[in-house]
This record gives structure tokens, C-alpha cells and sequence, in this order.
């Protein structure tokens, strides 16, 4: 929302420019990246304004080092804006928002962002797609090279390395968004409903996927989503949005044990009250007062 | 998600190698392959709908020319004869290299131009703000009403008709990558922040390849416009290269050797045209996936 708000008054060149103002706040030092550092995300009583109402009001949010959270939310809640503003692409009015206790004030180099729509050049490869992080942020040709290719390989692209974006299926298109991601080894990953653009098998598929990497490359993540089975399945704590104001209504431990599937975590004897809980709570603050 | 952390079992190394995800692309492989064949039948029949056309126009002309008088119209035999006469007789060579040679710094002028005034135009509102309203202006005007102004300020030579094939060019063009420029995705210019690509990065690796489509369609109408700008540079200021030919034979009535001027023309136009199709697919290599119409990007 706020892209289109702000493109109404400055251009592409002129918005690169801000970000060039932004870039001055360097990230703290990547020293603990392999597991021991802290990089965990913090929001203090935070406030968005559009115009003259609060899009987001007194959120309080934190994600602990290494913690995967769900934010489900019906749409309107705020929750894509809050994403936008974790990754330092949207600015918020007041409060603190702090990644590995660095204050957001634009895009920090710890930090991934996995795009509902993909977010992939059309005109790059695969392979391209994935290096163009690391290239742009001066990683030597070789090490962007191997880690792109272990990452495409990660995701079971391995074959499409030289394939276009409109050469894959929506699914496909997504493990590049994932491969980018993990490619940059970031210590936060965003992810901004990753999934909502597949149909339902693949993304089912795309879950358990992410269950199995996530095990492996534990790192703090924030996923959005309007799906509560979906956020059951990855997340080790949900936290609800309510809508009109955006903000945090419920915060709920999900108790079912790693490694989990798909399969695993509908079979769990929590999966039901707990889908119960998060259904009550959006139903009622879908509703009208 | 450290990748440098790889499990070592080899079989181990791709979690989505999962025989869902291999089914998946395998599936897709089957689906291109079908389509691939599909395409390569339409892309026969529509050259053979193409054939078909060219013969019965040309069947039609033959037949209407040989029953009308010379003076008014004449047989396509007759008209690529004379092409052939002009060729050898008239020195119709010489007034094509003249009219290329005008037409190729013309072009190429317009097209620079359009490029750098489009892109500035897309990416800057200030550019915006500050140019757009002439270059509007400019693309809503028929140029040949400036061909009078053009030879007051600069003459009849030779640098007048470039001047003049260049503003016919440059207009459609600018405005063509402006366009372009200010539709590049929205989210795309999101990505790139979030990236952290830097001014430089963004306008190698997000602005100009996202624009080139837009520039080559732009350069496309340009040589359409380009050869107007030709023509008309060339009868309204000094007569002198493929206008000169049409003028001196459409006057003196020798009817089928202005056809042939007008035929050789079309042909240049459709060749260029051809030429920059040629460009475009090697240039835009993204879009040259087949969509399954027979048609392609």
C-alpha cells in the first residue's frame, strides 16, 4: 500500500536514492551468524498510520533467537504491513521495531525476505535470481556460485538452474524465493503468506519442505499467513492478529514436538483444540461490534 | 538456514527431492513437450494462411492491373519491372543508399534520445515533471507540420532531413520507454530494496532489463515513423533520395515505376520490421516462452 502512496509523489530513482540514505545503518556484526548470536526481533508498542486511522496500533511482538512464528490474521489486520516494516521496507510511526537489537530503519543484511508473488527478475535465470544477493553484496564470484548452487539444489531445482521464472509452475517459482533466501544466509527470514499463490497440494508440499529445511537451518522466522492449519504445521507459537486496529490478540505455544509432517501434525492429539482456540479468536474479532 | 551446513549424504542434500517435487517437474516436462508440438503446428498453418494471402492479393493486383489503364495502375509483372529498369537505368540504388544513410542517423539519433529521455522520464519524477509535458506535446503533433519551420532554421541539405527523420522518431519512442520504465513492477523495485541493491546495481539489474522490451517496441514504431519522416523530409525540403524517384515518376505518369518506388518502401519497412523481430528475440530471451497460441513473446 504504502509503494503505491509513495510512487504517487517520487520515482523509482528517487526512492533508491531514500534507501541509499537508509543503507548508512550498518548491521551489527555477523560474527554469531552460525547459531550462537542473537537475532531476534522485537516490536514495542508499534503504530502505523494511514491517513487518519491506525493501521497497526500498540503491537508488541517478539520472536526469540531461532523461533519460528506464525502470524495468522484475517485480511485488513495489518499483518502484511507489519511484515513490510520488519524487513525495513515500510517506515512505522512510533515505537521500536529491532532485529538482533539493531533499531529497523531500512533493509538489514541479516534479514530474508520470501515474497508472496515470488519476487523473482523474469529476465534472470534461476541461477541468477539466487546469486544476485550475494553478487550485490560483493560475496566473491565462486562462494555466490557454490552456495547459489547448493541452495537451488536445496530446494530439488537442480536442473532448472538456466530455466526462466515463466519456464516454472508456481510451486517452482517459490523454492527459487526459498533458495534465494537461504542462499543469503540470513539470521532472520520473513516470509509474507509465501504460499497463498499455489494451489492447495502444492502447497502442502511446499510445507512439509519447509519443515524439513527449517529443521536443519533453524533460524528465526516470522511467517505470515491466513491459513491457522498452515500456521499450526510450521510455527512453535502463533501469535493472532484482530483487525481494525492491527494488533496482537492472542499468543498461543503450539506443543506439538520436531520433527513434524504435514501428516504428523493434523494426527496431533493438540492439532484440534488448538485450531479450535485460533478459529474463535478470529471469528470473533472478525466480527462487526 | 546456513547452507554452508549441508549434510554430507549426498541423497540427503535436497530435502525437496521428494517424489511430489520430482513428479511435479517431471509433469511439467510432459505438458512443454505437448505444447512445444502444438505450437510448431500452428506456426505451419499460419505461414501457410500467409502464403495463401500473399498469392491471392497478388493474383487480384495482376488481374485488376492488366485490365485498367497504365496511366492509373499496372500489372505487379509490370511494376517489378520497372523497379528492375529503375535499378539499372534511373540509378534507383543511389537514391536508396541516400534515403538508408539519411534514415540510419536519423534513426539512430531518435532512438538514443527516446532511450535516455524515456528512462529519465520513468525513473524521475522530477524528469517527469520538468519534460513530459513537451514531450506530449511534441508526440500529439504531426511533425510535418514542423518540416517548413526545420528548413527556416537549418536549410534543405542533408542535416535538415536527419533532423526531421529524428523528431519523427524520437517522440513515439520516448514516451514508448517512459511507459515502459513506470510499469515495472512495483513489488520488483520492492525485491530490490529488500536486496539491498545499490542506485548502479538496480539500474543494471532492474530498470534497463526491464525496460528493453518497451525500447525495442519503441524502436519497432520508429522505423515505421522513421521512414514517414524519410519520405516526407525528402519531398518537402531538397527532393533528392527514394522521394525524389516517386516524385519524378508519379508526375511524369510512369505509373508502375511508382508503384515499384512504393513497393520498394514496403519492403524496406517489412525487412527493418524483421530485422528488429530478430533483436527482440535475441534480447528478450525471458519472454521467447511459448505460450501456446502459436504466437510467441
Amino acid at each position: 500500500m504504502l509503494t503505491v502512496l509513495e510512487r504517487g509523489q517520487t520515482g523509482v530513482g528517487e526512492l533508491m536514492a531514500m534507501e541509499g540514505a537508509a543503507r548508512a545503518v550498518e548491521a551489527p556484526p555477523l560474527a554469531g551468524r552460525a547459531g550462537g548470536g542473537r537475532s531476534d526481533i522485537s516490536c514495542r508498542g508499534v503504530y502505523k498510520w494511514y491517513g487518519d486511522s491506525a493501521v497497526i496500533a500498540n503491537l508488541d511482538l517478539s520472536v526469540a533467537h531461532n523461533e519460528f512464528v506464525c502470524v495468522v490474521g484475517p485480511s485488513g489486520c495489518g499483518k502484511t504491513t507489519l511484515l513490510r516494516m520488519l524487513a525495513g521496507l515500510a517506515e512505522h510511526d512510533s515505537g521500536s521495531i529491532t532485529i538482533g537489537g539493531v533499531p529497523v530503519t531500512g533493509p538489514l543484511p541479516s534479514v530474508a525476505v520470501v515474497f508472496q508473488h515470488f519476487g523473482l527478475f523474469p529476465w534472470k535465470t534461476v541461477f541468477n535470481n539466487v546469486a544476485l544477493p550475494m553478487r550485490a553484496a560483493g560475496v566473491a564470484k565462486d562462494e555466490a556460485r557454490r552456495r547459489a548452487e547448493e541452495a537451488i539444489a536445496l530446494v530439488g531445482l537442480r536442473d532448472s538452474n538456466d530455466k526462466y521464472p515463466a519456464q516454472l509452475s508456481g510451486g517452482m517459482k517459490q523454492r527459487v524465493g526459498l533458495a534465494r533466501a537461504l542462499a543469503m544466509q540470513p539470521e532472520v527470514v520473513l516470509l509474507d503468506e509465501p504460499f497463498a499463490a499455489v494451489d492447495a497440494q502444492t502447497r502442502e508440499i511446499l510445507q512439509e519442505e519447509l519443515l524439513g529445511l527449517w529443521s536443519r537451518y533453524k533460524q528465526t522466522a516470522l511467517f505470515i499467513t491466513h491459513s491457522i492449519d498452515e500456521a499450526i504445521t510450521l510455527a512453535d507459537r502463533v501469535v493472532v492478529m484482530g483487525t481494525r486496529p492491527g494488533r496482537v490478540i492472542d499468543d498461543i505455544v503450539v506443543p506439538i514436538e520436531r520433527p513434524r509432517s504435514v501428516a504428523s501434525v493434523r494426527r496431533h492429539e493438540s492439532y484440534a483444540p488448538l485450531r479450535e482456540r485460533i478459529w474463535e479468536r478470529l471469528r470473533t474479532t472478525a466480527q462487526p461490534k | 538456514m546456513s547452507v554452508q551446513r549441508v549434510d554430507p549424504r549426498p541423497d540427503a542434500s535436497s530435502v525437496a527431492g521428494s517424489p511430489a517435487a520430482v513428479s511435479e517437474q517431471a509433469l511439467g516436462q510432459d505438458v512443454r513437450e505437448a505444447r512445444r508440438r502444438r505450437l510448431r503446428r500452428a506456426r505451419r498453418r499460419f505461414l501457410a494462411i500467409r502464403i495463401v494471402s500473399l498469392l491471392v492479393v497478388f493474383a487480384a493486383w495482376q488481374l485488376y492491373g492488366m485490365h485498367t489503364i497504365a496511366i492509373l495502375f499496372a500489372p505487379i509483372t509490370t511494376v517489378v519491372h520497372q523497379g528492375y529498369l529503375l535499378f539499372v537505368n534511373n540509378g534507383l540504388g543511389n537514391e536508396l543508399g541516400y534515403s538508408m544513410w539519411t534514415f540510419a542517423v536519423g534513426y539512430a539519433i531518435g532512438v538514443s534520445v527516446g532511450i535516455v529521455l524515456g528512462m529519465l522520464m520513468g525513473a524521475y519524477r522530477w524528469a517527469e515533471a520538468a519534460v513530459s509535458m513537451y514531450v506530449f506535446a511534441l508526440y500529439a503533433t504531426p511533425m510535418v507540420a514542423l518540416v517548413p519551420i526545420i528548413s527556416l532554421w537549418i536549410g534543405f541539405d542533408a542535416t535538415a532531413q536527419i533532423v526531421i527523420i529524428a523528431l519523427f522518431v524520437t517522440w513515439p519512442m520516448t514516451v514508448t520507454v517512459f511507459h515502459g520504465v513506470r510499469q515495472i513492477d512495483a513489488e520488483l523495485m520492492e525485491v530490490s530494496r529488500s536486496l539491498r541493491l545499490n542506485r548502479r546495481q538496480t539500474w543494471v539489474h532492474v530498470l534497463l532489463p526491464g525496460a528493453v522490451p518497451y525500447v525495442i517496441t519503441g524502436a519497432t514504431q520508429g522505423v515505421a515513423m522513421g521512414l514517414v519522416g524519410v519520405i516526407i523530409a525528402e519531398l518537402q525540403t531538397q527532393l533528392s533520395g527514394l522521394g525524389s524517384a516517386l516524385q519524378t515518376q508519379s508526375q511524369t505518369y510512369h505509373t508502375a515505376a511508382a508503384l515499384a518506388v512504393v513497393l520498394l518502401i514496403m519492403v524496406l519497412g517489412v525487412s527493418l520490421r524483421a530485422i528488429l523481430g530478430l533483436v527482440h528475440r535475441r534480447l528478450v530471451p525471458w519472454l521467447r516462452i511459448d505460450r501456446g497460441d502459436g504466437r510467441e513473446g
